[in-house]
């Protein structure tokens, strides 16, 4: 497996000039964010908990996950599932932990703590999959642990729920549960 | 032949069952003994004491999911059946704690291995921590009446071939295993024991000591979370529940008081220091939450050139105490070695990864082998354990901290799984860690292992087994309870759950928690009716 220890290393320099003062600067928005309403935001139509922002993050950021698994014809489809099946799973959290997900979207979503603290200055939207890579890169050899629980909190929440479906079993050979009648 | 719904047809038949969610006022109940938590602890309690005439009501803050409801589908399981929706971990988000919340708690969800508690384990007991009248030769009618209730026995069939691996590597280097005795009866070795039986051969509580509570006038009280305990001098006076809604999410609004004359917490570790902690219960050597263990899991991956199908057959059949004990009980951290059961989502988050990475991992998975450390946590001053807190909102959260000695069984468990896993005849062999990757021998393993930065997150780790957090102890200064389960400044509040535990286990705790909650039950019954 190859091991980018130049390019991790150089993103990690960089990221640290700002992660001291980001940290603070994180609570301080989750925060801010809160009182303002800027969180507050209805969730999107058909969905219960992900608003239009997380949509559009999310979005962006599974394709770079599923790559590999989901090929680039079946990707859209997929999100048509997938994210609804995200927005289950965020459903079904207890309170407190559906809180401190959505806080961590607000801060992915918020163009003040977007660019500093994931190096991906435009909009989820227009971002390159090596955009992603690096910003999830940044993310997991971070010196804070916000920053590394973040990052495994979004890997488990796309896979949970892309392997839960049917439609990802192919891929990786399970036939699926038995029938018994 | 479809299987029988034999909770829904108690239900028809008049069982004393109601929904919480459902109320549209507040309501005052009057019961002799209130049980919070329908697992393995408040189930067992439940049966003996509806069984002694006493009216008994047991308050579950789950949801009501019987045989027909369990599809064999982990997303359903996992939101439904599971502590915050699969979402629980400690403090940090580095541990996955998976634990039940339904009506049977988490034998509802337990991969059904049933182990009698080790006589080392109770001896460190007895000589650490102060607790009397627990020892072998006490237990010992207490764990044979449980395996008979529930159908324990050591699995007949021949182990699927994720188990196997661990049988034949330690055939191969002579290491000790042996077959791992389970709650079942009539079980089809299916291998969804984790996502709620769906033809009732797991002997959960579901289908035993609940359906028996009820049987003898029990009633149970679902969708109600147990707030809060009234509390006036040394007694409890009431408990109060909040309603939730379907979900099991949000409150409704509706409350339910229920005024007893003996309350038994049951909600198992980190649920009922949690009541404790919200009830501001007394608490004066600051004991409740303190000591909670985990037995801390780590992962190995295998590649074998024939398929494991690692998502079918009986999920825990083999397992190895090889490195349990050898050090003594508190040398460095002993650790046994069972396997998990794989199904592609859970297997996709232990994995880790993302990409081609991740890919290319989910790719092999039928001829993908997992085997997993559990450290026994709890038994030398420098092991890692953890404190509940309470979170703003009142709910539960687990500050679990590992430490170099715990670290060091990480390690250590890291190897013995490599070298059984290549002993088996594995062609590659991957550590669940960030930096480590799939190598084709030994020698790299152990050099990979070594240069391991083991740290929380980039370590794969995992729970499914909490314990204490309200030790007993017939020393106040130690311990929440006594050694009969009963609060030291409380006297008319008893526990009854694994979080009496003064150390982790050293092995699954479902039979230790079914024992010792019937020998406390009987205790107690004794004491209430003489």
């Amino acid at each position: 497996m190859p091991h980018p220890a130049n390019s991790v290393e150089f993103s990690r320099r960089s990221f640290l000039k700002l992660s001291a003062a980001s940290a603070a600067t994180l609570s301080m928005l989750s925060l801010s964010a809160g009182l303002t309403g800027c969180s507050s935001e209805q969730a999107s139509n058909g969905f219960s908990v992900l608003r239009s922002d997380d949509i559009i993050f999310l979005s962006a950021l599974l394709p770079v996950l599923y790559s590999g698994a989901v090929n680039a014809q079946q990707m859209r489809a997929n999100l048509q599932t997938t994210l609804p099946a995200i927005d289950k799973n965020l459903a079904s959290l207890s309170p407190s932990m559906l809180q401190l997900t959505l806080q961590l979207f607000d801060t992915l979503n918020n163009p003040l703590t977007r660019g500093p603290l994931t190096g991906i200055w435009g909009a989820w939207s227009k971002a390159s999959a090596a955009d992603i890579q690096d910003f999830l890169k940044r993310w997991q050899h971070s010196r804070f642990d916000l920053f590394k629980m973040g990052h495994n909190a979004l890997l488990q929440l796309a896979m949970l729920a892309h392997y839960g479906q049917p439609v990802a079993w192919q891929h990786c050979g399970y036939p699926g549960p038995p029938r018994l009648h | 032949m479809p299987t029988p719904d034999l909770f829904l047809q108690g239900i028809d038949n008049g069982w004393q069952v109601h929904n919480a969610s459902l109320l549209e006022n507040d309501l005052q109940l009057d019961v002799d003994i209130v049980i919070v938590g329908s697992g393995a602890g408040g189930a067992t309690s439940a049966e003996r004491l509806s069984a002694a005439g006493l009216r008994v009501l047991i308050v579950e803050e789950g949801p009501l999911r019987t045989s027909s409801d369990f599809k064999m589908q982990e997303p359903a399981a996992y939101t439904e059946l599971y502590q915050e929706g699969m979402g629980r971990m400690s403090k940090d988000g580095a541990i996955t704690i998976m634990q039940g919340r339904a009506v049977g708690g988490t034998t509802l969800i337990n991969w059904t291995s049933s182990f009698r508690t080790p006589p080392a384990t109770l001896k460190h007991w007895a000589s650490e921590h102060a607790v009397s009248g627990l020892d072998e030769d006490t237990l010992q009618p207490w764990f044979l009446r449980m395996e008979q209730r529930l159908g324990v026995t050591p699995w007949q069939i021949p182990a699927n071939a994720n188990n196997e691996v661990i049988k034949r590597g330690c055939e191969a280097l002579n290491l000790d295993w042996a077959v791992i005795p389970r709650n079942v009866r009539g079980c089809m070795n299916l291998g969804y024991c984790g996502m709620g039986c769906p033809i009732n051969a797991k002997q959960s509580m579901l289908v035993t000591c609940i359906p028996a509570s009820l049987d003898h006038g029990g009633s149970l009280l679902y969708l109600a979370r147990a707030e809060r305990l009234i509390i006036d001098k040394d007694r409890v006076q009431q408990l109060e529940c909040h309603a939730l809604d379907t979900w099991g999410v949000k409150r409704t609004g509706r409350k339910i008081m229920v005024r007893a004359k003996h309350y038994i917490l049951s909600g198992g570790g980190i649920n009922t220091p949690a009541v404790l902690l919200r009830s501001k219960a007394a608490d004066p050597y600051q004991r409740c939450g303190k000591r909670t263990f985990l037995h801390t899991v780590n992962f190995s991956a295998a590649q074998f050139a024939e398929p494991v199908n690692p998502f079918y057959g009986a999920p825990q059949s083999i397992y190895s105490d090889h490195f349990q004990w050898r050090d003594g009980v508190s040398g460095p951290i002993g650790y046994k070695l069972e396997v998990p059961p794989l199904h592609p989502a859970f297997a996709a988050t232990i994995f880790g990864g993302y990409g081609e990475v991740s890919a290319q991992r989910m790719a092999q998975l039928p001829n993908t082998h997992m085997m997993i450390a559990l450290m026994r946590d709890g038994f030398h001053p420098d092991s890692a354990s953890g404190n509940v807190e309470l979170r703003s909102d009142g709910s539960p959260v687990l500050d679990y901290k590992m430490t170099p000695y715990t670290w060091d069984g990480i390690r250590r468990a890291y190897h013995s799984m490599a070298q059984i896993q290549f002993a088996a005849g594995a062609q590659e062999v991957l550590p669940l860690h960030d930096d480590a990757h799939y190598v084709n021998n030994l020698n790299s393993a152990r050099a990979m292992i070594d240069s391991l930065d083991l740290s929380t997150y980039r370590t794969r780790l995992g729970s499914a087994h909490v314990m204490g957090g309200c030790a007993m102890s017939e020393d106040a200064k130690l311990g929440v309870t006594n050694s009969l389960g009963i609060h030291h400044q409380l006297e008319n509040l008893s526990i009854h759950d694994g979080s009496l535990f003064p150390t982790s286990i050293g092995a699954n705790p479902q039979l230790s928690i079914y024992a010792l909650c019937a020998l406390l039950t009987e205790k107690l019954l004794q004491r209430l009716v003489g």
